[in-house]
Formats: C-alpha cells, sequence, structure tokens
C-alpha cells in the first residue's frame, strides 16, 4: 500500500533520513521505532509531503506521491496525526472535526463519520462545543485521532500518540489504533515506547540514526537481541 | 456634563466605531491568516471611495448599488493584488516573512496612491449626499447618510462573522489562521484561502470608504486616516484576534469622540495613542490577545 523506496530527506543542508525504504501493507498495524531525534516524525513529515524527499521515491497505492503537495497527499488519504495534534485550539471540538472531513464534499458521509468517531470516542460526543484549547492531553490526543478518521483515510500516520499521557491512557489508545486496522483503516504508527509498542502491532521498523536498522514482525522484533538490549533492558 | 451631551458623545463614537470596526476587521482578518501587516489597507478604502464615485457620477447608479459595486471592486483588486505581490513572495521567501510582506504593503500602498493621484488628480471627489436628510434618534438629530453608513457596516460585519462561523469555507479561513500546517493536513488549499482571504479584507475596505463617500469625499491619500484608526484598533484588541476588534473599534469611536469634544479635536489621536501605550505597557499583546509566536 505504502512503499518508501531509499528515501534521503532533512532539512536544508541538514540530512536526517539515509537511504530509509519500508513497506506498509493494507490492513496492518505497523510501528516505526527508534529512540528521539533518530528522524522517526521526519519520516512521516517526509510521506505526507511537509518534507520533500532530496532522493527516493515515495509510493502509495500505486502512485508516486514523493513531490506532491500536502494537501494532494491527503486528498489520496493519507491522515497524518502529528505528536502536538495540530489542533485548531480557538474552535470548538465539532468545528475540528468539521475540518477533518474539509475534502469530503458529501454531506451523509460527514454525518457518518461523525458517528464513526463519536462511537470511538464518546467523550468527545460530551464535549462537542468546547475548544480544542482548553480540553486536557488525553483529549486533545483523541480530538487528533478523531480529527484524522473524519476525511475517511485509507492509511493513517499516527506520531508518538503516547506523549505525555497516563501509561492506562497509552493502552487505550493504542486499542483505538488497533481498532481501527479492523475496520480497515491501516495504520503506521510512530512510537519511543517499544515494549508497549511491539505487544500490539503486526510488524515494526527500527530507525537508529536516520536508517532502519531492524525490520520484522512484533514477534521477530521482540525476540531481537539488539533490540532487547538496547530497548528493553533485558540482557 | 448633561444627559444630551454623553448621549451625543455615545452615538456619534459609535457611528465612528462602527466604520473602524469594519476596516479593522479586515486588517486583523490578514494578519491573522497570512501574517501580513497590511499597511496598504487604506487604499482599499481609496479605492472604494473611488468606485463608489464613478459609480455615481459617471455609471448613474442609486448609493446602494454604487457601494455594492465599489465592494466587488474591492474584492476583485484585493484578488489581483495577492495574486500579483503575496502569492510569488510566499513561494520565494523563507524567513522574515513578516518583515518582507510589510515592505510589500508599503510598497503597495504607495503605488496606489500616486496612481490615483495620476489618473483622476488630486482634487476632491465626492457626492453632496447620499440619501440625504437626517433622522432624530434620542434627542439627536442626525444625517441620514451616517445612519445608513453605520447600519451599512454593521450589516457587512454581521454578514462576514456568519460567513467566518458557518461556512465551510469561512471555517477554512479561521483554521488556517489557527494552525496552518494543521488546516494543510486537513487537504485545505492555502494558496486558494489566502487569496481569498485578502480579496475579503479588501472588500470590506472598499465598503467603507463608498459608505462614508457622501461625508469624506474621495482623494488619493484618503486612505492614512483609517488605516492608522485601523492599527490603533488592532493593536488595542490585539493582532489576529478578529472578535475583539468588534469591541476595539468601538471602544477607540467613543474615546475620540470624548477626547475631541472635552479637549478639542487635534487631540483625539493624542488621546488615544496614549491609551494603547499604556495598555500595551501593562498588557503587551493588547486587551484580548494571546500570546503569539512570531
Amino acid at each position: 500500500m505504502l512503499k518508501l523506496c531509499n528515501i534521503n530527506a532533512g532539512y536544508g543542508k541538514l540530512g536526517v533520513l539515509w537511504n530509509v525504504s519500508l513497506e506498509v501493507n493494507e490492513g496492518k498495524f505497523v510501528a516505526l521505532l527508534g529512540p528521539n531525534g533518530v528522524g522517526k516524525t521526519t519520516a512521516l513529515r517526509t510521506i505526507s509531503g511537509i518534507v520533500t524527499p532530496s532522493q527516493g521515491e515515495i509510493w502509495f497505492m500505486g502512485k508516486k506521491i514523493s513531490g506532491l503537495p500536502v494537501q494532494q497527499i491527503t486528498r489520496l488519504g493519507i491522515s497524518y496525526v502529528t505528536d502536538d495534534g495540530c489542533l485548531f485550539s480557538g474552535m470548538t471540538v465539532m468545528e475540528n472535526l468539521l475540518m477533518g472531513a474539509y475534502t469530503i464534499k458529501d454531506k451523509q458521509k460527514v454525518k457518518n463519520s461523525l458517528e464513526k468517531v463519536f462511537e470511538l470516542f464518546p467523550r468527545l460526543a460530551e464535549r462537542k462545543k468546547q475548544f480544542a484549547g482548553s480540553m486536557s492531553g488525553g483529549e486533545r490526543k483523541m480530538l487528533a485521532i478523531a480529527r484524522g478518521l473524519m476525511l475517511e483515510p485509507k492509511l493513517m500516520l499516527v506520531d508518538e500518540p503516547s506523549l505525555g499521557l497516563a501509561p492506562k491512557l497509552v493502552l487505550d489508545v493504542f486499542k483505538t489504533l488497533k481498532e481501527l486496522t479492523t475496520i480497515g483503516v491501516t495504520v503506521l504508527l510512530v512510537e519511543q515506547n517499544v515494549n508497549t509498542t511491539l505487544k500490539i502491532v503486526d510488524s515494526g521498523y527500527v530507525l537508529e540514526q536516520g536508517s532502519i536498522v531492524e525490520e520484522g514482525s512484533s514477534q521477530e522484533l521482540r525476540e531481537n537481541d539488539h533490540i532487547k538490549k538496547t530497548y528493553m533492558g533485558i540482557a | 456634563m448633561d444627559s444630551t451631551v454623553i448621549s451625543d458623545l455615545l452615538v456619534g463614537g459609535i457611528l465612528r466605531g462602527g466604520m473602524y470596526v469594519l476596516m479593522a476587521m479586515g486588517l486583523s482578518l490578514v494578519f491573522g491568516v497570512m501574517r501580513i501587516p497590511n499597511f496598504a489597507h487604506g487604499e482599499f478604502y481609496m479605492l472604494g471611495a473611488y468606485f463608489s464615485y464613478f459609480a455615481c457620477t459617471l455609471g448613474g447608479f442609486p448609493p446602494a448599488i454604487a457601494i455594492v459595486l465599489a465592494g466587488i471592486g474591492g474584492f476583485v483588486c484585493g484578488a489581483l493584488m495577492e495574486k500579483v505581490t503575496f502569492y510569488p513572495l510566499r513561494k520565494r521567501s523563507r524567513g522574515d516573512w513578516i518583515m518582507n510582506s510589510f515592505l510589500v504593503t508599503a510598497g503597495l500602498s504607495f503605488i496606489l496612491q500616486n496612481l490615483a493621484q495620476a489618473l483622476v488628480g488630486t482634487d476632491f471627489k465626492g457626492v453632496p449626499q447620499y440619501w440625504g436628510g437626517s433622522i432624530n434618534f434620542a434627542g439627536l438629530s442626525v444625517s441620514t447618510d451616517r445612519i445608513v453608513g453605520f447600519l451599512i457596516a454593521m450589516a457587512s460585519v454581521a454578514i462576514f462573522w456568519l460567513f467566518l462561523k458557518k461556512t465551510r469555507t469561512g471555517n477554512a479561513i479561521r483554521a488556517v489562521s489557527e494552525h496552518e500546517t494543521g488546516a494543510m493536513l486537513m487537504g485545505i488549499e492555502l494558496n486558494k484561502i489566502h487569496t481569498l482571504t485578502f480579496a475579503l479584507s479588501s472588500m470590506l475596505a472598499a465598503i467603507a470608504g463608498a459608505a462614508l463617500l457622501s461625508i469624506i469625499p474621495a482623494y488619493p491619500t484618503m486612505g492614512l486616516q483609517p488605516l492608522y484608526k485601523s492599527w490603533f484598533v488592532v493593536i488595542l484588541v490585539g493582532l489576529g484576534n478578529i472578535q475583539a476588534t468588534i469591541i476595539g473599534g468601538f471602544l477607540v469611536g467613543v474615546i475620540e469622540a470624548v477626547s475631541s469634544f472635552s479637549l478639542g479635536a487635534m487631540w483625539q489621536d493624542v488621546v488615544s495613542l496614549s491609551i494603547i501605550i499604556l495598555v500595551l505597557l501593562v498588557k503587551p499583546t493588547g486587551l484580548f490577545g494571546k500570546k503569539m509566536k512570531v
């Protein structure tokens, strides 16, 4: 579904990603793991078009998307939930959600997505009229994910949903993402929280210093010595 | 002060303030959405006045139509101006956007003023009256043109407000001003929103200029006063806060009316500027401003 081929990307003269290749298959829950500052977020920014790769190609559902502007990539069905949420804090929850469905003209479809999203996050239904800026960290995460769902994405890029959340909430968020894959949304999740993530995803890639160093199913990764040693503290 | 003086001042201030609101709203919107400190805003006010003048005199249209035509003219000019100047600038400019775009607006203002001077001359072009007559209001006699001008301003502000709040495009404009990257990720076409925003802002200014034509005739540099006034308002309440400009516009209007009554007309700018300085000393972001990353 999504394929990155030998991507180099960065900001100006600063290179961040080196020869990154990865593949996400339809209906799967894939994680991109790694410590701080290795380029995980840059990878998502490159896929979503905010950063243009200096080398390599990105393919999505048989179409080359590298070099396309952000808006067009969004319209193809890739929804990017950033780590800070990129919420419209001066707008209400409802307005944020409706903005998520900006590209969908069919009102009935928007209504259906709203119902679906409220079912998934009943909390948001209670707070329709509240300003996004006045919500708690966890609620903001929910809203960001919910808003990302409103455009009926085929692929969802989710950046560190666990950041700043209580451990129990992290699990809730992960479970919600897992649920999404069962209703046909493919998810590429970026996480630092390797232990928890590997329990729930189908497969993963490990990024270190801007390059992919390990890849495999979550089972394989959990049993990988390098990962055990570096990320789980098991010698 | 007896009560007639007070109501006189209040009515005068509010009538004035209505126009400030109309002007300042566009200014604030353009800053909020596009981060452009628009110093050519007054020139669209000037264009509106000229459009209305020519529509009335050459075209022979009734005042209401002339004002609508001026609004449309302002919209079209604004859209053109954005496409010709800021659109290419945005593609090339990386840092220092606010400074660069400010310089462009200053240049635009200069060009438009001199164009007006070259094409229609420096003399006043006005109409003696739109509707004429006066209306008795709260014991005061106020000219109909002022009242109607005020009503036009309020109607435009209200319609514009509803547009921002209730329509899909209006919400997209607000979304861009809230979070540009977020808006992009929602699939909003930034270029279209930018052009539309600038055009709408110019339209509001043109309507203001046109609605006041019978009170203030058109001349090339007529835009400076309303430009300064709308900057007073916007700085007083906080840049980019569109809601607050409504309060701010009336506030500045009333402050001016009161100070010109009690100290003389030449003091009105001194008083309103001093108040703004005081407010900024206590609250640097303006009365209702949020902290901003520049």
